[in-house]
C-alpha cells in the first residue's frame, strides 16, 4: 500500500530495488526504444545514420517539450486540446513580428510568454476554479488561439529571422540547440516535481485532489497552475520550431497534439492523474519519433504515421492497464 | 472672367478625362466581357494562405475588368466543407448570377453546385476536380493541366542529366490527383534509365514544410545519390533543402514551382552548391481569371475564352534562364508569387505585408 503513494517515494540517489519495481514505465520505454534502435540497425541503418538523427532529432525535442508540457495537465487528471493553437501563436509571433528583424526578436518572444501566460491562466481558471471539463474548456481555447493566430498572420508563413534559425537550428558540440533546450527542460521539470515542496505538492494533488484537501493543500491554484506551465512549455517548442523551420506555416501545431498525448501515456503517466514521469516522456518522444524515421526508412507512407502513433498510444494504454490488473490481483491474493 | 477662366479649363479637363476613360474603356473592355449586367461570386473553400491570397485578389482584379459585372463578392469556406456548402448555397439564394467556386472539398460540394445551377446560376468550379458533369450539375468546370506540369519537368530533366539518373518526387497528401497526374506527365517524357527513389507513387509531404524536412533527411540518409528533386510546392523545401549540408552534400537539381522565397533561396546557396540548378512551372494562381472569364462570358453574354484548362507556363529556368533567369526580389515578402499576373505590390498588400 504504502508503495502505490507517490509521496513515500523517497527521492534517494542510489536506486534500490523498491525504486526499480516503481519506475517500470521508464524500463517499459527504455526497453522499446533499445529494441527499436537494435531492430533499425539491423533493417534499416540509414534511419540511425548521424545525418538521418541530426535532421530528425529536433523534432523529437519538439514533441519532447509539449509532451512535457501535456504531462503536466494530465497528472492533474486534465487534457490540454489546446496545445496546437498555442504552438501556432507561438510560431507566428516569433517570426511574424520581427519578419526577419532580429532586433525585434526578443519583443516578440516576450509577447509569446504573455500569451502563454494569459492562455494558461484562462485555461486554468475554466477548469480549475469554474470546474468546466477540462476537454471542453480547451477546445475552446485553442479556437481563441486560432483567432489569435489569423489576426497576426493571416495564416500567411514569414521567414525566421536569421538570429532565432541561429539559436534553435544551430549545434554545440555536433548537438543540435533545440536537443540541449529539451534535456534542460527536462532537468528543470524533474527537478521542480521530485524535489521542491511545489513539485511534491502537485503530485499529491494529482493522486488524490480530495485527500489533498483534506491535508490543507491550495487544490485549485495547483491545478489552474498546471494549464499555466503547459502553455508556457508549448510557448517554448513553438519559438524553437520557428527557428528550426525556415519558413514555418501557421498551423504548424496541428500535428503535435497526439504526439504529445501518446508520449505521456507511453511514459506510465495515468490519464486519471498522479506521478508524472518527464524523463520517460522525453524518452519516449525519441522512441515515437524514431519509429517515424524507421517507417520512413523501410518505405511505408507517410500517410501510415499517424496509424502508427495511435498504435503506439493503444500500446502504451494497454501495457498500464495490464500492468494495474494484475497489481491488483497480487494484492488481492 | 477671372472666374469665368478656371470654370472653362476645369470643364475642358473634365470632358477630355470623360473622352479619354471612355476610349481606354472600351479599348480595354475583354471580349469575354458581354453587354448584360451580372453580378459574380468568388468562393474559397480555404482562403488561408499566400497562395490562395494571392488568387483571390487575382480574381477580384480579373472581374473588375469587365464593367457588365456590377457587384462583386467574396466568401471564405476556412478549410470547413458545411461552410463552403453554406456559402455556395446563401449566394445562390440572394440571386448571385456567376459563381467562381474553388471547391476544396471535391464531389462534397457538388450537391450545392448542382442545386445552384439548377436554380439558373452561372457556377464555374476550378481547379480542384468535383465530379459531375458538365451541363448538368455546373456551367463549366476549369481543370489545370498538372500532366502538363510533369511533362515540363520530365523535358528539363532530360535536358539537364541526359545519361538518366535518380529522381526524388515529393508532394501533397498521400494520394492527391495532383501528384499522381504529374507523375503521369513525368513518365511519358522520361524513361527507364530515370529511376524514381522515393516509396511509389510520391512521397508524402502534405506541403508542410516542418513535415518536408523530415522526409527529406530520411530520404538523403537511405539514398547515397540524389541527382534531382521534383516537388510541386517549392517554397515549402526552402526550409529543408539545407538537411543537405548535414550530410556534405550538394543540393541538387529542383523541379519545382515558383515563389519568391525559393528563388532568394537559390540565389544565397547557389555558389555553395555546385550541382543547385533550379527549373519552375509557374505556381498557377492565374488559373482563377480563366475560370472568372469564362463565368463572365457566360453571365454577361460575352464570348468565352479560346482555353478550357489552364496550362501553367514554365517559369524560370537557371541553366537557360529562359524563358526567365530565376528572379529574387529580397524587397517584397518571400510568401509571394512573381509568375502569377497580378503586380508584385498588389501581391505584397494581398499577402498583408
Amino acid at each position: 500500500m504504502i508503495d502505490n503513494s507517490p509521496l513515500a517515494n523517497d527521492p534517494s540517489p542510489f536506486p534500490d530495488l523498491r525504486q526499480v519495481r516503481f519506475a517500470r514505465g521508464f524500463v517499459t520505454v527504455l526497453m522499446s526504444t533499445l529494441v527499436l534502435l537494435l531492430v533499425c540497425l539491423m533493417v534499416a541503418p540509414s534511419s540511425v545514420s548521424a545525418g538521418a538523427l541530426s535532421g530528425s532529432l529536433p523534432f523529437a525535442a519538439i514533441i519532447a517539450i509539449v509532451g512535457l508540457g501535456q504531462m503536466l495537465v494530465v497528472q492533474q487528471g486534465g487534457f490540454d486540446l489546446s496545445l496546437p493553437g498555442s504552438v501556432s501563436l507561438a510560431v507566428v509571433i516569433a517570426t511574424h513580428l520581427p519578419s526577419g528583424n532580429d532586433a525585434q526578436l526578443l519583443p516578440a518572444i516576450g509577447l509569446a510568454v504573455v500569451c502563454a501566460i494569459v492562455a494558461g491562466i484562462a485555461n486554468g481558471f475554466l477548469v480549475g476554479v469554474m470546474r468546466l471539463n477540462a476537454i471542453i474548456a480547451t477546445i475552446g481555447m485553442n479556437a481563441l488561439l486560432y483567432g489569435a493566430v489569423f489576426a497576426v498572420s493571416g495564416g500567411v508563413p514569414r521567414i525566421t529571422t536569421p538570429l532565432m534559425s541561429a539559436i534553435a537550428g544551430g549545434k554545440v558540440a555536433g548537438i543540435p540547440n533545440s536537443i540541449l533546450f529539451a534535456v534542460a527542460l527536462m532537468l528543470l521539470v524533474s527537478f521542480v516535481l521530485k524535489k521542491t515542496v511545489v513539485g511534491r505538492r502537485f503530485e499529491a494533488i494529482g493522486a488524490n485532489p480530495a485527500a489533498a484537501h483534506a491535508a490543507g493543500l491550495r487544490v485549485r491554484l495547483h491545478q489552474t497552475m498546471a494549464y499555466v506551465y503547459a502553455q508556457l512549455l508549448y510557448c517554448v517548442a513553438g519559438i524553437l520550431i520557428s527557428g528550426i523551420t525556415r519558413e514555418p506555416t501557421a498551423f504548424q501545431g496541428d500535428s503535435l497534439l497526439l504526439p504529445s498525448v501518446a508520449v505521456v501515456v507511453l511514459a506510465g503517466t495515468s490519464l486519471l492523474g498522479g506521478r508524472g514521469y518527464p524523463i520517460s516522456t522525453v524518452i519516449a518522444a525519441f522512441f515515437l519519433n524514431q519509429l517515424s524515421q524507421f517507417a520512413l526508412a523501410v518505405g511505408v507512407p507517410f500517410s501510415a504515421q499517424t496509424i502508427i502513433q495511435a498504435l503506439a498510444l493503444v500500446f502504451g494504454i494497454g501495457v498500464y492497464s495490464v500492468r494495474w490488473r494484475r497489481s491488483a490481483r497480487t494484492r488481492s491474493n | 472672367m477671372s472666374k469665368a477662366t478656371p470654370m472653362k479649363v476645369a470643364l475642358a479637363a473634365f470632358t477630355l478625362t470623360t473622352a479619354l476613360s471612355a476610349t481606354g474603356a472600351l479599348a480595354e473592355t475583354p471580349s469575354w466581357c458581354g453587354p448584360n449586367e451580372a453580378s459574380l461570386a468568388l468562393l474559397d473553400g480555404f482562403g488561408g494562405n499566400s497562395w490562395r491570397l494571392v488568387t483571390t485578389a487575382s480574381g477580384a482584379e480579373e472581374a473588375a475588368k469587365c464593367p457588365s459585372i456590377t457587384q462583386y463578392e467574396y466568401a471564405d469556406g476556412q478549410g470547413n466543407t458545411q461552410k463552403a456548402i453554406s456559402d455556395i448555397n446563401s449566394m445562390a439564394a440572394r440571386g448571385i448570377k456567376a459563381l467562381v467556386v474553388f471547391g476544396d472539398a471535391g464531389p462534397a460540394v457538388l450537391p450545392a453546385l448542382t442545386n445552384a445551377h439548377r436554380s439558373g446560376a452561372i457556377v464555374v468550379p476550378y481547379r480542384v476536380d468535383v465530379g459531375g458533369k458538365e451541363g448538368e450539375n455546373y456551367a463549366k468546370f476549369i481543370g489545370s493541366s498538372f500532366v502538363e506540369d510533369g511533362k515540363s519537368w520530365g523535358n528539363w530533366i532530360k535536358e539537364t542529366l541526359p545519361e538518366g539518373g535518380n529522381i526524388l518526387f515529393l508532394s501533397g497528401p498521400a494520394g492527391n490527383s495532383q501528384g499522381l497526374d504529374e507523375l503521369k506527365g513525368m513518365k511519358e517524357v522520361l524513361d527507364d534509365k530515370y529511376v524514381f527513389v522515393n516509396p511509389e507513387p510520391f512521397a508524402v509531404t502534405n506541403w508542410d514544410p516542418a513535415l518536408t524536412q523530415q522526409v527529406l533527411s530520411a530520404e538523403i540518409a537511405k539514398n547515397d545519390k540524389i541527382d534531382v528533386i521534383v516537388s510541386d510546392f517549392g517554397p515549402s523545401l526552402v526550409g529543408a533543402l539545407p538537411v543537405f549540408k548535414e550530410y556534405g552534400r550538394s543540393i541538387p537539381a529542383l523541379a519545382t514551382s515558383d515563389g519568391n522565397s525559393l528563388a532568394c533561396f537559390w540565389e544565397e546557396n547557389k555558389d555553395a552548391n555546385p550541382d543547385f540548378k533550379l527549373f519552375t512551372v509557374a505556381t498557377g494562381n492565374d488559373n482563377v481569371r480563366l475560370a472568372v472569364q469564362w463565368a463572365v462570358a457566360l453571365a454577361t453574354g460575352g464570348t468565352p475564352p479560346a482555353d478550357e484548362i489552364f496550362k501553367a507556363p514554365v517559369y524560370e529556368n537557371s541553366v537557360t534562364g529562359t524563358p526567365n533567369p530565376v528572379t529574387c526580389r529580397k524587397d517584397l515578402p518571400g510568401a509571394i508569387y512573381l509568375s502569377a499576373e497580378l503586380a508584385d505590390d498588389a501581391q505584397a498588400k494581398a499577402v498583408g505585408q
